[in-house]
């Protein structure tokens, strides 16, 4: 495998950091990856896009050692390597950082981030001091604003996972992988966390980016490779390509949504002027003199960061959270949210933030989850009507357009995007009057979040007032008739459609407000238990 | 790292697939047929080994023996289905059978005095059970911990660890002694119990929110499930039950004493465990739990016809226990 120069005539550019050849992948009978290619450049961000199930997951773990694979040759800095484990894999600089995070919640970050390497004296025992001068420069070094001394389980999620991404980042790291790191980051987090890779690829690392917002690939990275179905659909210099060829690639022209969920982009509809929900100076633990109001037929979108207390007012409506002072009008009645099945009686659904743990049982089956809110509606004197209930499952994956085998499936077996249309379906009908979501496409694939937008849309046509809890500023902008920012559980701002139609303004704005309010890191440090 | 490592594809299984599908349904599937077939096995071994095993005789007293742990098993499924467990209920058995006894030399020697008087008990221990672990947020083996042994030691104090007679034929008949559409009574009462257990579990809005609660509490309370009020009617519905258990036992011999079936919790565990239960919620059936329990009771009546000593029965049963869930784990 020596490098020979005299092959081609043109200039070869450098030997790439990572080459990729012809990695074949079957699991059973399904053939996870084609003949699929991929070459990173050291110093380079290379982006990776594809639906769920395209194979970005399987070649990260082939990369990273969990997996063998059948066929084809992986080389680093042109030395063909083979792996058979994941620390060969780290071995040869390779870092990973997955979605569900691999920390010790109990530790602090400083020994979270040391973990297995903590500085000993004699006897054994660790050296705190040092860990702790240790942890603090190397933090210092990379620009990551972490409380070394948190405990990592009282952290909030985007925390958490920059201590994972410094983890990863000690240590002689070559490429970095990163699968979705801003899945669950607000703006202000993803600027730190490009900062970040910023400082990371001066150093010459290269970084494998996955990821499911676009407008990231053209702010961070250099080139884009897509995958589908298992094989390579293209790789492009980010700066010569654009959003739509990227769309193209990764959803496959024939493979759109049915045309009853496609989104209709800026269909006219009519905002009916009354409010079908308003609360009025509403405040608890979290929220402060709260003033907000949703339309029937109106999205109302909720900007702010993460710990602002956008998701605390969606809690509080779905009564999750008890109310010290102030009121709620449901259609123009006073009422007070007591708890969960006091607001689904008064026509509040509410799609949470975390499918996993708050909006699926996913070891039971569509059919299940789908009636597990609306159980009132398939049973008569309290006994089940299993007829209704399966009929009622059926129509929802038909609606909603569910890629799976029936009813009966279970919900762990659906992708992202499929899970969240399951818990969309279990809201689906009767109409609620109310619709409470709560980053609803986070790690979603782009085509399931398109379909997902078509059904908040349709929604809202139907009459139904929305409440949209969103950090991705451009679907703020895209789907929402007003905005209100949250700073610190009160609104600080409300922005009317046409008001602001850049997601850069957007941003500015947001960090404006924090700004005049109070530091949004600080804020979110000092919540922390000492 | 929970990913499944088969990306999403729906791909048009082939006959290998089918068979491996197959193959691992029977060992850990929804229902649980491992255990249909280990207890034909254990029929099967039984009958081979001891020429009494094999008969009507022999077959009614495994049914007798069992009553009292199928009975309790039902509820048990529920309340474990919803993620919860309760060691108190051979405890609540004791106190309950001498509430029943007590009552009716109380008032009348009158059978529905102290039906109601063994049920309403044991209903009482599954509502303190049920609200100590709801409302005050303790884990229930903690709590079912502590109530295995204040139902004891009540049980005990209230006539100083003295059993008390019955007298009332009525009460035998009925509990204890009579027959029932040609069956003994115990075993119709077990019947009676599984035949509710299945309608309420897999036929009522009520099961729908035991397996939500046990599958997932948040999800469950995210849809407007009273998850405290679902738990607790499962610890409720095992405690009634053991006094079911209680008024069986009791009629069985005439007496009621304060000190029986000590231990049985780890039987009638056992038995759902057996039965295909998941300590972890969510998942479970009825019938699995009566084939559970026959198989402790076919076990217990088999090893000591074949005269294996008491103490090698302990460890056999033990083994073959944790051979079962070994087996029928996820």
């Amino acid at each position: 495998m020596e490098p020979s120069g005299s092959v081609a005539a043109q200039p070869r550019p450098p030997t790439p950091l990572v080459m990729v050849n012809a990695i074949n992948k079957r699991f059973g009978g399904v053939r996870a990856l084609r003949d699929v290619n991929l070459e990173v450049r050291a110093g380079e961000v290379h982006a990776l896009l594809g639906e769920n199930g395209a194979g970005k997951s399987t070649l990260i773990k082939i990369l990273s050692g969990v997996h063998a694979y059948d066929s084809g040759t992986i080389e680093i800095a042109g030395r063909p390597v083979a792996f058979d484990s994941p620390a060969k894999s780290r071995e040869a600089g390779i870092a990973v950082v997955y979605q569900d995070l691999s920390l010790v919640e109990s530790l602090s970050v400083a020994d979270n981030l040391l973990l297995g390497r903590e500085p000993r004296g004699r006897f054994g025992f660790v050296r705190k001091r040092e860990l702790m001068a240790q942890a603090s420069a190397f933090l210092t070094q990379l620009g990551i604003p972490l409380d070394i001394k948190a405990t990592v389980g009282s952290l909030p999620f985007a925390y958490r996972q920059m201590t994972e991404i410094a983890k990863a980042l000690m240590g002689e790291v070559r490429l970095l992988i990163l699968d979705e790191p801003t899945s669950s980051l607000t703006s202000d987090e993803v600027r730190i966390l490009f900062d970040a890779i910023g400082k990371v690829t001066r150093r010459g690392v290269g970084v494998i980016y996955v990821t499911h917002r676009l407008n990231e690939v053209f702010e961070i990275s250099q080139r884009v490779t897509v995958l589908r179905d298992g094989a390579n659909a293209g790789t492009f210099v980010t700066a010569d390509t654009d959003m739509k060829r990227l769309v193209n690639a990764i959803v496959g022209s024939d493979r759109l949504a049915p045309a009853a969920v496609r989104a209709q982009p800026q269909a006219p509809r009519s905002v009916d002027a009354s409010p079908v929900l308003s609360l009025s100076d509403v405040s608890n633990d979290r929220l402060h003199a709260v003033e907000l109001s949703v339309l029937k037929g109106e999205i109302h979108g909720l900007a702010g960061l993460i710990g602002s207390g956008r998701t605390e007012i969606l809690e509080t409506v779905f009564g999750l959270r008890s109310v010290e002072s102030g009121t709620f009008e449901i259609d123009g009645r006073r009422w007070s949210p007591r708890n969960p099945a006091d607001a689904i009686d008064q026509g509040i659904a509410l799609v949470p933030e975390d499918r996993h743990v708050q909006g699926l049982v996913l070891d039971h089956s569509i059919e299940r989850n789908v009636t597990l809110s609306r159980l009132p509606y398939f049973s008569r004197w309290g006994w089940m009507q299993q007829g209704a209930a399966t009929r009622r499952a059926e129509t929802a994956i038909g609606k909603l357009a569910v890629k799976a085998q029936g009813a009966s499936s279970l919900v762990r077996t659906l992708s992202g995007g499929n899970q969240q249309k399951v818990v969309f379906g279990k809201w689906n009908d009767p109409r609620p009057r109310v619709l409470l979501l709560d980053e609803p496409t986070v790690g979603v694939d782009v085509g399931a979040r398109e379909e997902i937008y078509g059904v908040i849309r349709q929604a809202v046509r139907d009459g139904t007032g929305v409440f949209l809890v969103s950090s991705d500023l451009v679907e703020l902008i895209e789907l929402c008739d007003r905005i209100s920012v949250i700073v610190d559980g009160r609104v600080a701002r409300v922005l009317v459609r046409g008001e602001i139609d850049d997601a850069e303004e957007l941003h500015h704005l947001l960090q404006m407000l924090q700004a005049s309010g109070q530091s949004a890191a600080k804020d979110a440090l000092q919540e922390l238990p000492a | 790292m929970t990913e499944l490592t088969a990306p999403n594809v729906v791909a048009s299984p082939t006959s290998s697939d089918r068979r491996r599908k197959l193959l691992q349904n029977l060992l850990r599937g929804e229902r649980p047929y491992m255990l249909y077939i280990a207890f034909v096995i254990l029929l099967v071994v039984f009958s081979l080994s001891s020429p009494w095993f094999l008969s009507v005789d022999n077959f009614l007293n495994i049914g007798r023996q069992t009553t009292l742990v199928s009975i309790i098993a039902v509820g048990m499924t529920f309340v474990i289905i919803a993620r919860q467990i309760d060691l108190s209920v051979a405890s609540t058995l004791a106190l309950s059978g001498m509430a029943a006894a007590l009552a009716m030399s109380q008032v009348n020697n009158s059978w529905v005095v102290g039906a109601v008087a063994g049920l309403g008990t044991g209903a009482l221990v599954g509502l303190l059970n049920g609200i100590l672990t709801t409302q005050l947020s303790i884990p229930s083996f903690l709590v079912t911990l502590g109530t295995l042994s204040m139902a004891r030691g009540l049980a005990m104090m209230v006539t100083n660890t003295k059993p008390v007679i019955i007298t009332n034929e009525t009460y035998f008949a009925i509990f204890g002694e009579g027959t029932f559409l040609g069956m003994p009574v115990p075993i119709a009462w077990t019947l009676a119990a599984m035949i509710v257990g299945i309608l309420l579990l897999h036929y009522n809005v009520f099961g729908r929110r035991i397996y939500a609660v046990g599958g997932n509490p948040t999800a469950a309370l995210y849809s407007g499930i009273n998850t405290k009020w679902v738990t607790t009617a499962a610890f409720v519905l095992t405690g009634t039950l053991a006094g079911l258990a209680a008024l069986v036992l009791s009629a069985r011999s005439h007496a009621a004493r304060p000190d029986v079936v000590q231990g049985m919790e780890l039987d009638v565990i056992a038995a759902v465990i057996l039965g295909g239960c998941s300590l972890f919620g969510g998942r479970g059936y009825i019938l699995g739990t009566l084939f559970g329990s026959l198989i402790i009771g076919t076990l217990n009546n088999g090893l000591v016809l074949l005269g294996v000593s008491s103490p090698m029965q302990l460890v056999i049963k033990g083994a073959i226990i944790v051979a079962a869930v070994a087996f029928t784990k996820r």
